[in-house]
């Protein structure tokens, strides 16, 4: 356990370990500090620059930084809602606005910090298979390169950045896990599951087949997550249970388990 | 051989003074990129074949850059215990005439630029003749006479290639001292003293820096030597390591020794292709030479060199983003803390310092810190290399002490404005940089007066711009550049500079308003402020200073509706004018885009609406029928 701290967050005082980040704090504190690019569970990035707070004491140089990579130390001192910040969250709200102009939930993050419209403009690109709701916020790039996968990337660079396969090609990579789309917080990311396979729309249509459950024949996991999962487990299961969908594994287990009691 | 004690030094010196003072006639080259560039490889094989041809008993060897561009293709050539002669604008046709009067002591040539008598390579002192009283000397020549050359102290006057005549004016001496007689202590002290400061752009104490470093605790250390050099228009990095690759050897090594690290990685860029090539022959012959490998100079310092080649992309000079590409990853600058000196490549204790900061240690422990902090001013210590390019008569490198005035490297050392045009601003920094007007022109160059006209000091880009550059114009040439170069990471870099850049096309077109200049200072100051990093920081340093500095001129765009400098090809228009055109028929043929019509022998007219301003009638026309307006 590493030592206990105290920082002060508007003035006011909170302990906290040195392990977090004021971003952790805040929030757990209740603070609002507004974010698009962090999540709980992956390392913070500092790509969406939201979560600004001002350094005014402290062992960090004072000035405007981003919470969710700033570690607490002894003495820091920050302030999450100064005139300042205000100013140019305005401005980065109103360049997300033209960025992903379908994404409701830029829409709402900046309904609340009170901007509804932007005087900057951006052609709406009618060809972008995220559907000009992406922020490149990473998470899906950061989340598929956790599970240890890598199928998605940045292509490009600067404002052309895009989020997608290499050479824009079905992946041959992409389990179908569909982590990408559960963690993506604009909703961008979209997949369809038909029958015997799995969709991914958004990487350039990727068709990922579904194994099927021995028993009832119902499609339950898709085939390479079912041999990834496998693989990384390492340990022997069941040879009956193995191939089973979540219903027949239970119905299984409880038939013998009923069988079991009565005898 | 492998060089273990003073003795194999002095022996391989004295096999290099025997090059320098051949006992013959001695002939060089500069042939770095710049001289090739303007034609020294034909001039140099030129000389190859007069000299097999008549055969001349002459030694014909190839130099770096001096630093002179605009007198490029450059030629020494140095007679037996005379002074080195500079020959400037050596075309392969010269060769032979030069050659026939100099190697019989006429020596009265309108090429002859100067002559070299004695030379402080830092490292020692030359004297290599002196006679020919009526030749100007070096430090006659205005481009010369203000420069004090410490980096460049061997550029344009060795052989790049030839580790040998590096060791005989003194080189890997200091290495030698510093290993046999010095602690890394004592050398992080000499450079705390010396009070250098990195030479990237950002000027953090150099000694400071390598303090931090040496004092982590860890088994593995690395040193980055970054010369991902990338500003429009500089070039001193690539010079330095075309000219002279082993000062930045030497210095990585005395580097690597303070701070105990093992392994250097130098960071070129692949369009620097003549820059690799000299590194990887420097590094090669190091290696034959013992001064990398193992048990350096028979003590326990081990240490290698990598060249790590970069694929060009501007971001990758920004350190973090550096060590990302060296790891094989997309160059995407991190967020810091922590900072590479205490965890860099592969997440260990790095030091990463620019090509021209690792050049001054060498001369640092020749002459340790205190001459060193000497030159310049307080704590805006040493020279600086800048790239002088632009609308300038003297275009080239040079190196000045800090705290010498633009004034003087503009008007003494440049020689003012090309044909007699008047000097209007100056863009130092590069595109992290900003426009500094004329009317601040006695700024010293020095780390904090050059940020306090709201530029940078940067790695020493220096664009000069006269009455006919448009301020306007030259502010979206740089955020066209940044907004193209932001490696796309964060928003305010990525969305912001793209935005920037459309609103002030929209003051080139014509179609701005006082309402836009206002968002464009509000945007500017956003990028400035919540960037990740140094790229997205200082991207609109040029808009603002521009904003801040030529308000008549940004007035003019949009109240006017006019660009002073006649560039911005919304705001102008091309007409024929009726009393001087011939009717004959030229322009015609060359405008692209069918703009001109008119019968033959009558005054033609120019379509507005179809004209794209490219300029084309101007340049064709022989009456000068064409205004712009």
């Amino acid at each position: 356990m590493k030592d206990g701290v105290v920082i002060k967050i508007n003035e006011k005082e909170f302990k906290a370990t040195e392990y977090q980040t004021v971003l952790t704090v805040a929030k757990n504190e209740g603070i609002d500090i507004p974010t698009f690019c962090y999540f709980e569970g992956i390392d913070p990035y500092g790509a969406c620059r939201l979560c600004m707070v001002k350094v005014i004491k402290g062992p960090y140089r004072p000035g405007i930084t981003t919470s969710c990579t700033l570690k607490v130390k002894e003495g820091l001192e920050v302030l999450t809602d100064t005139e300042e910040i205000r100013k140019y969250r305005k401005i980065l709200l109103q360049l997300y606005l033209v960025m992903a102009s379908d994404s409701e939930l830029v829409k709402n993050l900046a309904f609340k910090y009170g901007v509804t419209s932007s005087p900057f403009s951006k052609k709406f690109d009618i060809k972008d298979s995220l559907g000009n709701k992406c922020i490149l916020c990473g998470m899906c790039v950061r989340v598929c390169d956790a599970l240890g996968v890598g199928a998605i990337n940045y292509i490009g660079r600067g404002v052309y950045t895009k989020i997608n396969t290499p050479y824009l090609e079905p992946s041959q990579d992409c389990l179908g896990c569909g982590a990408c789309a559960k963690i993506c917080p604009t909703g961008a990311i979209k997949f369809e599951d038909i029958t015997k396979k799995r969709i991914m729309t958004s990487w350039i249509k990727t068709e990922i087949p579904f194994k099927e459950c021995s028993l009832c024949g119902k499609d339950f996991v898709t085939e390479p997550l079912f041999n990834f999962v496998s693989k990384k487990m390492q340990i022997e299961v069941d040879e009956e249970l193995k191939n089973l969908c979540s219903d027949c594994k239970r119905k299984l287990f409880s038939r013998k388990a009923i069988i079991s009691t009565s005898l | 051989m492998k060089i273990q004690n003073l003795d194999d030094l002095d022996k391989v010196r004295n096999r290099g003074l025997n090059k320098i003072f051949t006992g013959k006639p001695k002939i060089s080259v500069g042939l770095a990129t710049c001289g090739i560039a303007s034609g020294a490889d034909k001039t140099y094989d030129a000389l190859k074949n007069y000299i097999k041809d008549n055969e001349l008993d002459v030694y014909l060897t190839k130099t770096g850059c001096i630093g002179f561009c605009r007198q490029e293709p450059i030629m020494n050539i140095s007679l037996p215990d005379r002074p080195i002669l500079i020959f400037a604008k050596v075309s392969e046709q010269d060769v032979n005439s030069i050659l026939e009067k100099v190697l019989n002591e006429r020596i009265s040539d309108e090429k002859l630029l100067c002559k070299i008598e004695q030379w402080d390579h830092i490292t020692s002192k030359t004297t290599y003749g002196c006679e020919f009283e009526n030749l100007p000397s070096y430090s006659d020549i205005p481009f010369f006479k203000h420069q004090k050359k410490v980096v460049m102290r061997n550029c344009g006057l060795i052989n790049p290639e030839d580790i040998e005549e590096y060791i005989a004016i003194g080189g890997y001496y200091p290495l030698y001292r510093a290993i046999k007689n010095m602690t890394p202590e004592e050398i992080i002290e000499t450079v705390k003293k010396s009070w250098l400061r990195g030479r990237g752009g950002a000027g953090f104490p150099t000694g400071v820096k390598w303090e931090i470093a040496a004092k982590m605790r860890s088994q593995t250390k690395y040193i980055i030597c970054n010369a991902d050099e990338g500003d429009p228009g500089a070039y001193m990095n690539r010079n330095e390591m075309e000219s002279d690759p082993h000062m930045l050897i030497e210095g990585m090594l005395i580097g690597a020794y303070a701070i105990g690290a093992q392994e250097g990685v130098i960071y070129v860029r692949t369009e620097y292709p003549m820059a690799i090539q000299r590194l990887d022959i420097a590094i090669k012959q190091a290696k034959e030479y013992g001064m990398l490998g193992d048990s350096i100079f028979g003590t326990d310092f081990n240490f290698k060199i990598t060249v790590a080649k970069g694929a060009g992309a501007f971001v990758c000079g920004e350190e973090t983003a550096l060590i990302s590409s060296v790891e094989g990853q997309a160059g995407r600058p991190r967020p810091r803390p922590p900072f590479p000196a205490e965890k860099g490549l592969w997440g260990m204790p790095t030091v990463i310092n620019n090509v021209e900061t690792w050049c001054n240690i060498p001369a640092i422990i020749t002459h340790g810190g205190e001459w060193f902090a000497q030159i310049g001013r307080e704590k805006n210590t040493g020279t600086k290399v800048f790239s002088l390019v632009g609308k300038i008569k003297n275009v080239g490198l040079i190196e000045v002490p800090l705290g010498t005035s633009l004034s003087k490297i503009v008007y003494e050392i440049g020689e003012g404005g090309i044909d007699g045009k008047k000097i209007k601003a100056l863009q130092i920094g590069g595109p992290s940089g900003g426009c500094v007007p004329k009317k601040l022109f006695n700024t010293a160059v020095d780390y904090e007066k050059i940020r306090e006209t709201g530029s940078i000091m940067g790695s020493g880009g220096i664009v000069v711009m006269d009455e006919d550059s448009c301020m306007i114009d030259t502010a979206k040439f740089f955020i066209n550049f940044t907004s193209e170069e932001s490696c796309g990471k964060c928003a305010p870099c990525r969305e912001g500079l793209s935005r920037l850049y459309e609103l002030i096309e929209k003051i080139t077109d014509g179609k701005a308003t006082e309402k836009d200049i206002l968002l464009i200072e509000e945007l500017g100051e956003t990028i400035q402020k919540t960037s990740l990093c140094g790229l997205g920081q200082t991207a609109p340093n040029p808009v603002l200073t521009t904003f801040k500095y030529f308000r008549d001129e940004l007035d003019a765009h949009i109240k006017e509706k006019r660009c002073p400098a006649k560039i911005c090809k919304g705001l102008i228009t091309y007409k024929v004018l009726t009393d001087k055109c011939k009717g004959c028929t030229l322009c015609v043929q060359f405008c692209p885009t069918g703009a001109i019509t008119g019968t033959k022998g009558q005054p033609y007219e120019i379509n507005s609406e179809i004209c794209i301003r490219c300029g084309s009638c101007i340049d064709v026309c022989k009456f000068d029928a064409i205004s712009v307006a």
